[in-house]
């Protein structure tokens, strides 16, 4: 399996290379475009009570798709709904991450994912939901994010402070807590907001530069409102 | 020689994600060998006595191992169960006593975290279980806890709101009539904690509201209509009802949701304010139910009597709006009606001691009139 991110910056696209008989796992509705080789399936991960507690917990738009290239070699193009980065990671069998629902946009077949419980109270604040994707294995992950990516490395015991709408991915080795940014949790707690992630290294956290729930913000003031 | 890495090693010129490496225990230490391109198949030795133990990770999980090299100071994670109880088993006795340390607290962790958990089913069963049974006491309680200052603050701003888009009468008449009503009615209430404020505007609509925290609104429709002071002083003692019994509080929590007034009740109520805020405006058509209608009736009867207004032209009024003085009297779709509203009232008036009213100071007619009703016609 090759990629290669085509158009970075807002609008890129990915396309990813299999041989034949290889397959890839993604975001359904994230293919773009195809070779007549590669045969598409909605494989549900971890089986149907899987697919579906990923479905309804972590709020995702998605079974997986699975991309296999059944009749020969071929390519696909894949592509996030949202305006932003995508980015590669190549998993070595040791490193797992914890990858934020809407960040996943792709893996390669031997590339884990499991929707994991976080702890009640980073479930409730941290603004990614109870549940996220443990992401592991072997083999290549294509995350993407909203606004660009940015990838901040920690030192073991080194400190980052993130805004919890901001965060893609992190690995398993870094722990983080939340911190109230200010006051008033109820109304935190409808909007998402007001929260920040102290992370703690070592390892690498992924954020993105924009907010989508801020963003959403920003645009629901141009929508009018009928009365 | 295919490396099959069972750790990362972490270390000041190594990868920030960590350099997969390949963990063994032997008699006197550990080796670590590392995979990575840059330093593939170069290995380091180190003895057991040069380790620390600690846990790290997300969610406490990897054992951690570090120590002072020639490169500097290293981290090594490892969370696979086989290399973790390798360890135990060769590591040297000065290490057991820190590692059971470790993996106590991991132990502590995962068992805090199936507690929160734990806590968190028992309390949404409990809610739902309450939300079944008893809904209305949790409600009762969120209410209880909400301090009247933000109950005044959120009547206040949807009452400017609304009025921003109103034509208010400044002076005149049917202004001092409602003043003089509203005080007469608010000397009566004891430890009054609202400071209740009435404006009249001008409007067909007949009806009256009141909103959170006593902003008070009275709508000249319901001045032409009502046919003596009593029957709008009726109305005003059911209105002043609705906010001392914070009625209106009641059906936002209620409308808020059960986790909202868990929240408050549980937990700090600063944000509930700003949450409150958006629905604000609904405020104006906030129905209120069925019991606090009657609780509304009764203790408004009773403050009327207190200030000796006579309770009859609230019973009067009701019985007009039973009428069914339909698409006129939109009194009826803040306040549902029920039946038998005005016979209640009668029977309560029955059972309390004969009263002899006071009457106000103004001239009704000449109210009515400021307002534009016909001079002499009956409504
Ligand atoms: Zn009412």
């Amino acid at each position: 399996m090759r990629s290669e991110i085509l158009y970075p910056g807002a609008f890129p696209m990915v396309r990813v290379e299999l041989a034949a008989g290889e397959q890839l796992k993604a975001e359904s509705g994230a293919m773009v475009g195809a070779s007549p080789t590669i045969d598409v399936e909605s494989k549900m991960e971890g089986g149907f009570l899987g697919a579906l507690s990923r479905k309804l917990l972590t709020g995702e738009k998605f079974f997986f798709q699975t991309l296999r290239a059944s009749r020969g070699p071929g390519e696909v193009l894949l592509a996030p709904t949202v305006l932003g980065e995508i980015v590669v990671l190549e998993l070595d069998g040791v490193n797992e991450y914890m990858v934020q629902k809407d960040g996943f946009l792709a893996g390669a077949e031997t590339v884990t994912i499991e929707s994991k419980m976080q702890s009640f109270t980073r479930g409730l604040m941290g603004g990614e939901g109870f549940f996220i994707l443990k992401i592991g294995g072997k083999g290549t992950l294509i995350l993407n994010s909203f606004g660009a990516i940015h990838r901040i490395d920690l030192k073991p015991d080194q400190e980052y402070i993130v805004d919890n709408s901001h965060m893609v991915a992190w690995s398993a080795t870094t722990s983080y807590t939340i911190e109230r940014a200010s006051s008033g949790w109820v109304a935190s707690f409808t909007s998402g907001e007001g929260f920040v992630c102290r992370f703690r290294g070592p390892g690498v956290v992924y954020i993105q530069s924009r907010n989508p729930g801020g963003f959403g913000a920003w645009i629901r003031q141009f929508i009018p409102v009928s009365e | 020689m295919e490396l099959h890495p069972n750790a990362l090693c972490f270390g000041s010129e190594l990868p920030a994600s960590g350099a997969p490496c390949l963990v063994r225990f032997g008699g006197q230490g550990l080796t670590v060998t590392f995979a990575s391109e840059s330093s593939a198949g170069w290995s380091e030795e180190v003895p057991f006595t040069a380790l620390s133990v600690s846990v790290g990770g997300l969610d406490h999980d990897q054992l951690v191992l570090k120590w002072n090299g020639d490169r500097g100071e290293r981290a090594l994670y490892l969370k696979d169960a086989d290399l973790i109880r390798s360890f135990r088993r060769s590591a040297p006795e000065q290490l057991h006593v820190p590692f059971e340390q470790a993996a106590e607290l991991a132990r502590l962790a995962r068992r805090r975290r199936r507690m929160v958990w734990g806590v968190v089913a028992g309390v949404v069963l409990v809610l739902s279980a309450g939300l079944w049974w008893g809904g209305d006491l949790l409600v009762a309680l969120a209410v209880e806890r909400i301090p009247p200052e933000w109950e005044q603050k959120l009547g206040e701003s949807a009452y400017r709101d609304f009025l921003a888009h109103q034509d208010i009468i400044k002076e005149g008449p049917a202004v001092s009539a409602v003043q003089e009503m509203t005080r007469r009615l608010v000397e009566q209430i004891p430890n009054n904690p609202y400071r209740f404020e009435v404006s009249v505007v001008k409007s067909d609509v007949v009806n009256a509201f009141a909103l959170p925290g006593g902003y008070v609104v009275v709508f000249t429709g319901l001045l032409r209509q009502a046919a003596s002071a009593e029957e709008v002083a009726g109305v005003l003692g059911h209105e002043l009802s609705h906010v001392l019994q914070r009625h209106g509080l009641e059906r936002i929590v209620k409308r808020l949701g059960l986790v909202v007034a868990a929240s408050i009740v549980f937990g700090d109520q600063q944000g509930l304010v700003g949450l409150m805020k958006r629905f604000g405006v609904e405020l104006m058509t906030l129905k209120f139910g069925r019991e606090q209608e009657t609780e509304a009736d009764r203790t408004g009867l009773h403050l009327l009597y207190r200030a000796k207004i006579d309770p009859s032209g609230m019973i009067r009024f009701f019985e007009r709006l039973s009428e069914k003085d339909e698409g006129r009297m939109e009194w009826l779709s803040t306040h549902p009606m029920s039946h038998g509203r005005a016979e209640r009232l009668k029977t309560e008036l029955a059972a309390m001691p004969r009263l002899s009213p006071v009457p106000f100071t103004f001239e009704w007619a000449a109210v009515r009139e400021s307002v534009g009703a016909p001079l002499s016609a009956e409504p």
